[in-house]
């Protein structure tokens, strides 16, 4: 064997382990909530994959994945943890229910997409508070982005409870954006928007522009060393502070999305932990756009299949969360055992 | 002016400071042996999560405290072996930790409860009223009236400022997170030190996680912890990593999140949800000057190998 292909085996052999201590562990909590393992498992596979309604739940899902893998992947190759996108997607879905709102008279379809486009310069401004910190001030952009999604999800219950309320539905949701304001669906039968096709193209556009733009070279230059990018004269605060904004447009594309095309309105809790399983995704994905995709697709599955059982079973939602932890600790394991001792 | 320095105010500012300092003593620890845990956010989650089901189950507050510290432990321990063996990137780690653990949290607390319409409670740690200096005028409410962790969370740090300090371990824990090269070639062993210095800082941490349902709500929910895992992270660069200065970090910031209670009481004029994001406006000010001249231990970080090249 060539030394590359023992090197795709060994890449291969990973996320196979992974896989399998997910499944191991899936087949421990579903056992121990007295659930048939077997059957289980299958309609896990069933729900996510077999049917249309169910594949197209999986690529509506894979949709905020998709963006939010990107976003947290897009600030990595800088050398940053976004660990605000949930806080994007919230100020992108804010900004793009508020535009939606204020047009409300509106019949044009270009109102759709302004108001994305408004969704997307919101998630961007948010990240821009970070990014200014950090490439100003040199302030560890972990603990403004945290900080800044409690601030984010505080706004959100101010405004679906608040001001923009739907007094009729009695929760924390706002009224319903004008139907021009709404993308179209893939196929209103199974339920999938174009929101997974808009993901797809960010994927292209975000490789295109890290790996085959000049502002992309000198992001991947600050992150591989940062010392070596500020002598070589790349503007590395510039650089930072646009590449934190674009990470946030991406997470705030993500949230306009989930307004004008799954929800029409804007709802609390509209983004049930995405950004932190974003992280998960950047790092199996190892920031790679092809990588990515290829993972958030998996978690998305893992994710529908995870509601059926919620369902069926009584599976918490947040048992999905800890399968991804584990399959990352499990690459993060092998990794390191490869790294420690080269064959 | 009495709005601000009440000393009911100050009271419940010292009773919600003590899991930042508990917390923030953990990490602290560990980030003097040279490990970074940006998972305390998890750990507190797993850690109060398991104290309360615990106290549910045994209604023993001291069961279930030990409990959320071996939960604390077993959690530094994983970070810790994927540091120490492993020299995995601390960061990527500590975040997979702190998503695990945020899902663990919920999932031990599905699992255990199910499904409930009436969320259950337990009793909280009573107030423990120091013979001859609660009467005190004012700081006899503020500092005497106090629960039992918060007495423990104050002691503790000139505790650990002493062993830091004035003992050969506290001198060599620090040697592992500035130097660790010097202090393997004088024959001690830095694995074991780390090892070390992640099931203590682990123990604290649990430690906190607890004291909130234990202490403060006698329940449990999800994101109870509420930042304050990432909070006691800022608290020990606030403190320059000296115990003593973190403590004054923990103080303001319990402070503000104090104040947003009483004013939450006082006015009905600003929506509550502003009131809440207060602490978290108060921590991003805070960061702005807090970097200027910090300087990490020097190993902060990084794994030690031993047969690297210098």
């Amino acid at each position: 064997m060539t030394a590359l292909a023992r090197r795709r085996l060994a890449d291969a052999t990973k996320y196979v382990v992974a896989a399998a201590v997910a499944t191991v562990a899936g087949a421990l909590v579903i056992a121990l909530m007295g659930g048939n393992v077997l059957s289980a498992y299958r309609s896990f596979l069933w729900s996510s994959l077999g049917t249309a309604g169910g594949f197209a739940q999986t690529l509506n899902k894979m949709c905020p994945l998709l963006l939010g893998g990107l976003a947290v992947g897009m600030a990595r190759r800088a050398g940053y943890f976004n660990i605000g996108v949930d806080g994007q997607i919230y100020a992108g879905a804010i900004a793009a229910t508020g535009a939606a709102l204020a047009l409300e008279r509106a019949t044009t379809p270009a109102l759709a997409v302004l108001v994305v486009a408004v969704g997307v310069i919101g998630g961007g401004l948010f990240a821009a508070i970070p990014g200014a910190l950090r490439a100003w001030w040199s302030v560890n952009e972990i603990f403004v982005t945290v900080m800044l999604n409690f601030v984010a999800a505080f706004l959100t219950e101010y405004l679906t409870t608040g001001p923009w309320n739907d007094v009729m539905a009695g929760e924390a949701i706002t009224r319903l954006i004008p139907d021009a304001a709404t993308l179209p669906m893939l196929s209103v039968r199974a339920g999938s928007h174009v929101g997974i096709f808009i993901a797809l193209a960010m994927a292209g556009v975000v490789w295109l522009l890290i790996e085959r733009t000049r502002w992309g070279f000198e992001v991947r230059a600050l992150g591989d060393n940062a010392r070596a990018a500020r002598v070589a004269g790349i503007p590395t605060a510039r650089i930072t502070f646009a590449v934190l904004i674009a990470s946030g447009a991406l997470a705030g594309l993500a949230g306009a999305i989930e307004v004008t095309a799954l929800h029409h309105r804007l709802i609390l809790g509209l983004t049930p932990g995405y950004g932190v399983m974003a992280i998960l995704i950047a790092v199996l994905g190892q920031s790679q756009p092809a990588g990515i995709l290829v993972v958030s697709f998996a978690m998305a599955v893992l994710l529908v299949g995870s509601d059926s059982l919620q369902r069926s079973i009584g599976l918490p939602a947040s048992a999905a969360l800890v399968f991804q932890a584990l399959i990352v600790l499990s690459v993060l394991f092998v990794d390191a055992r490869r790294a420690v001792r080269p064959s | 002016m009495t709005l601000f320095v009440d000393p009911e105010l100050l009271r419940l500012m010292l009773t919600m400071a003590a899991p930042l300092v508990l917390a923030g003593l953990g990490e602290l620890i560990m980030e003097r042996s040279g490990l970074l845990n940006v998972g305390v956010e998890g750990m507190m989650a797993v850690a109060a999560a398991c104290a309360f089901l615990t106290m549910l189950k045994t209604g023993s507050l001291t069961v279930a405290a030990a409990t959320a510290v071996v939960a604390g432990i077993a959690l530094a321990l994983l970070l810790a072996l994927y540091a120490v063996a492993l020299a995995s990137s601390q960061l990527t780690v500590g975040l997979s930790i702190f998503v695990l653990g945020t899902g663990l949290a919920s999932l031990l607390y599905r699992v255990v409860i199910g499904v409930t319409t009436v969320t259950p409670t337990t009793r909280t740690l009573p107030s423990l009223a120091i013979p001859g200096l609660a009467g005190l005028p004012f700081f006899g409410t503020v500092l005497f009236t106090q629960n039992a962790l918060v007495y423990l969370a104050l002691l503790l740090v000139p505790a650990l400022a002493g062993f830091f300090v004035l003992t050969p371990l506290g001198l060599r824990l620090r040697a592992a997170g500035e130097n660790p090269r010097a202090l393997d070639t004088v024959g001690v062993d830095v694995r074991a030190l780390r090892y070390g210095a992640a099931a203590a800082g682990g123990a604290l941490i649990g430690l906190a996680g607890a004291y909130l349902p234990l202490a403060v709500t006698g329940a449990y929910s999800d994101g109870m912890i509420g930042g304050r895992g990432w909070l006691s992270l800022m608290v020990v660069i606030f403190g320059r990593w000296q115990p003593g200065w973190a403590l004054v970090g923990a103080v303001l910031f319990a402070y503000t999140e104090a104040l947003q209670f009483k004013l939450a009481l006082v006015t009905k004029a600003i929506p509550p949800q502003v009131l809440l994001m207060l602490p978290y406006v108060v921590a991003i000010v805070v960061l702005v000057r807090l970097y200027r001249g910090a300087e990490p231990p020097r190993a902060l970080g990084q794994p030690y190998r031993r047969e690297s090249r210098v």
